[in-house]
């Protein structure tokens, strides 16, 4: 009876992109650690997941079928080196990506804030 | 408990780059060392960093933080200078000085000190990101 | 001229598409005979409530959008979820205010 309440199609795809952001958070952690390891490269959120997501979406089902989605971390395919250690971590990006991540995810907690915010007021009545 | 995501491994990364950062300035500060206590001049000395496994996401790739893996002497041999006065000096006046070249040390300096910043600022978004997770809600 | 100038505030504020629709109690006081309605009370009720309805859907479009990437204005996203909010308020405590005013009303002795 109470799980529909959690089920708004929104609320479920920023829950489960709230997780990416954490797991993107620790990918860039781990690559500016390593910007000086060699023969290191650089991990990043497998790029599968955007694919299945959007596939996912397409087939109507919505929230139930996000759920399930688990994403994973994997060596990014498209990052180039020139450098002679292998490693192809640029330091410069990362920490952009690392902004941007941040920025994603206060974003994010705040769209799931906000549903939140209108379940409990649509329930108890007050304004909070 | 780990409440701040990904703070083990920049962890490790603080530490490491700490240490060359203490051994560059060891090198500076020792560029004109002529006697040492196992003899002869200062040999610059390397820090190594290699990666340790930390923890495997899924069935992705493990994540690994970064550990000092040694500090070596630099074997290259130092500059001969003629300067008989000297009290290290040889039979021919030749004084060998240490094999440390200061503009190489201030481009260690400068990589390191700007790695161990990314880092910080690595600790400071994850920190606010877990603030942000705590007003969930309200 | 400025193109801001011409933005007026207060017709931007989300409150005054509601405030609209909301019962001129005082206006309607001094002449007892005053034009009949033009809509009943629970029209403008349920005006309100699809409005705020409206404005729900309308974030909920809006954030959409930004979580899959089709958009990057994020402040119009925000913007929209702070309104539906502020409207959703509004409609629980206009609602408030009527139950209390009902209650008040079944305590009058008569």
């Amino acid at each position: 009876m109470i799980d529909p309440i959690f089920q708004t199609d929104n609320y479920q795809l920023a829950r489960k992109l709230l997780d990416v952001t954490v797991l993107r958070q620790q990918a860039i952690a781990s690559n500016i650690a390593n910007s000086d390891t060699p023969g290191y490269h650089r991990l990043d959120i497998a790029p599968d997941f955007a694919a299945q997501l959007k596939a996912r979406l397409a087939d109507g089902d919505g929230a139930k079928s996000i759920d399930s989605l688990q994403p994973q971390l994997a060596q990014d395919p498209n990052a180039r080196t020139v450098r002679p250690d292998g490693n192809n971590v640029e330091l410069g990006s990362e920490l952009v990506a690392m902004d941007k991540n941040t920025v994603d995810f206060n974003f994010l907690s705040q769209v799931v804030t906000y549903d939140l915010k209108q379940m409990k007021m649509a329930i108890t009545g007050q304004v909070v | 408990m780990n409440l701040i995501a990904g703070i083990d491994v920049t962890a490790g990364a603080l530490d490491a780059q700490k240490t060359r950062l203490d051994i560059v300035a060891q090198n500076i500060a020792n560029a004109q060392t002529t006697r040492t206590p196992q003899g002869g001049p200062y040999q610059r000395q390397v820090v190594s960093f290699e990666s340790e496994l930390l923890k495997r996401i899924g069935n992705g790739p493990p994540l690994e933080t970064v550990r000092v893996a040694s500090i070596t002497p630099d074997r290259s041999p130092g500059q001969q200078v003629y300067n008989p006065q000297h009290p290290d000096a040889g039979p021919d006046g030749m004084v060998t000085m240490p094999n440390v070249n200061l503009a190489f040390e201030m481009v260690d300096l400068i990589t390191a000190s700007r790695a161990y910043e990314a880092n910080l600022s690595v600790v400071k978004n994850a920190r606010q990101m877990a603030m942000t997770a705590l007003e969930i809600g309200k | 001229m400025s193109p801001l100038g011409s933005i007026n505030p207060l017709s931007a504020s989300p409150l005054t598409q509601i405030d609209t629709q909301l019962p001129k109690i005082g206006a309607g006081l001094p002449t007892t005979q005053g034009p009949a309605p033009t809509e009943s009370f629970g029209q403008m009720l349920d005006g309100l409530v699809s409005n705020v309805e409206a404005k729900d859907v309308n974030a909920q479009d809006l954030t959409r959008q930004v979580l899959l990437g089709k958009n990057d204005q994020l402040h119009q996203s925000v913007i929209a979820m702070q309104e539906a909010s502020v409207a959703f308020s509004m409609m629980i405590q206009v609602r408030n205010k009527l139950v209390e005013s009902y209650q008040e009303l079944m305590r009058m002795q008569v």
